[in-house]
């Protein structure tokens, strides 16, 4: 039955889901609330209520993060990629800046609350199902080209 | 067959083959190659050589959009949520920092060059996303499991 109703769907649609515990999806939801609620506290003020002169790139770039993970409750598989790129960029930041700067003692002075954020994103190693990212983001045959 | 696969299968695998046309998957992956190629020069020079006295947090957001569009490549359904996410911050941006800073008169160079690469984003976006597949897929699909 479940080789039929493969038959009749995509590439993208025909792994399983089964592949995640529950128990991961709980922790991948549980991650996505960390986000809503403390990404949220910490953003939102900041983009309702800011100097007219601010650039306001980088609260724009983390208030999407947090407007994204509302739909990572509902679906933590389908936005995975928004945790494999918060994984990205903070994992970039620590070897490119993070580290480098705190081994030469040089820094800006944003370094300390940055260095605290960006470290916490080292809980998404534990988080994140690498063994399913890698058979669907890697492995998996790519999306039709013809 | 598929009502009594449905239930022995997860809802979200449940989406027949073609529900976006070819020419929009070629459409996203040609957006998704622009960010490939525009990274090695965007991004490049510095990662191997970063000013130590900047924050550093921009680049390396957008350093990892580069590394995600390398994905965006070979499933560019699968890593929708990258151009939705790009969709939004440049929509916030244009609407609470863009925007107000224009219409108050404060433009400088800086505005000016971001309205451009980054206020024009929601109307690139918003032409590029197949938004009847986000809706159906991501809002109106029954949620993953919960139990």
């Amino acid at each position: 039955m479940a080789s039929t109703a493969a038959s009749v769907l995509s590439p993208l649609e025909s792994a399983a889901e089964g592949e995640v515990s529950l128990f991961r999806l709980y922790v991948l939801r549980a991650m996505y609330l960390v986000l809503v609620v403390g990404l949220g506290a910490m953003i939102v003020p900041e983009i309702v209520s800011h100097e007219l002169t601010s650039r306001g790139v980088i609260p724009s770039l983390l208030g999407a993060v947090w407007v994204l993970a509302f739909l990572g409750l509902r679906y933590p598989l389908e936005m995975l990629p928004l945790l494999m790129f918060e994984f990205a960029w903070k994992l970039i930041w620590m070897v490119a800046y993070g580290l480098p700067q705190w081994s030469a003692g040089q820094f800006p002075p944003t370094f300390a609350e940055d260095f605290f954020n960006i470290a916490f994103g080292a809980i998404l190693l534990v988080v994140i199902p690498w063994g399913y990212v890698w058979r669907r983001f890697v492995k998996r045959p790519g999306t039709r080209w013809h | 067959m598929s009502t009594t696969a449905a239930p022995a299968s997860p809802i979200s695998m449940q989406r027949p083959v073609s529900e976006v046309p070819l020419w929009r998957l070629y459409l996203l992956r040609a957006m998704f190659l622009v960010f490939v190629i525009g990274g090695f020069f965007a991004h490049l020079p510095w990662l191997f050589d970063p000013d130590l006295s900047r924050r550093g947090m921009l680049d390396c957001m957008l350093v990892g959009l580069w590394v995600m569009s390398f994905f965006g490549l070979r499933y560019p359904l699968q890593m929708l949520p990258i151009f939705i996410y790009e969709f939004a911050w440049k929509t916030i941006w244009l609407f609470t920092f863009g925007l107000p800073k224009w219409v108050a008169g404060q433009v400088d160079p800086q505005l000016s060059q971001d309205i451009i690469l980054i206020g024009l984003g929601p109307i690139v976006f918003g032409l590029i996303i197949p938004w009847g597949y986000v809706w159906r897929h991501y809002l109106k699909q029954p949620s993953e499991r919960w139990r």
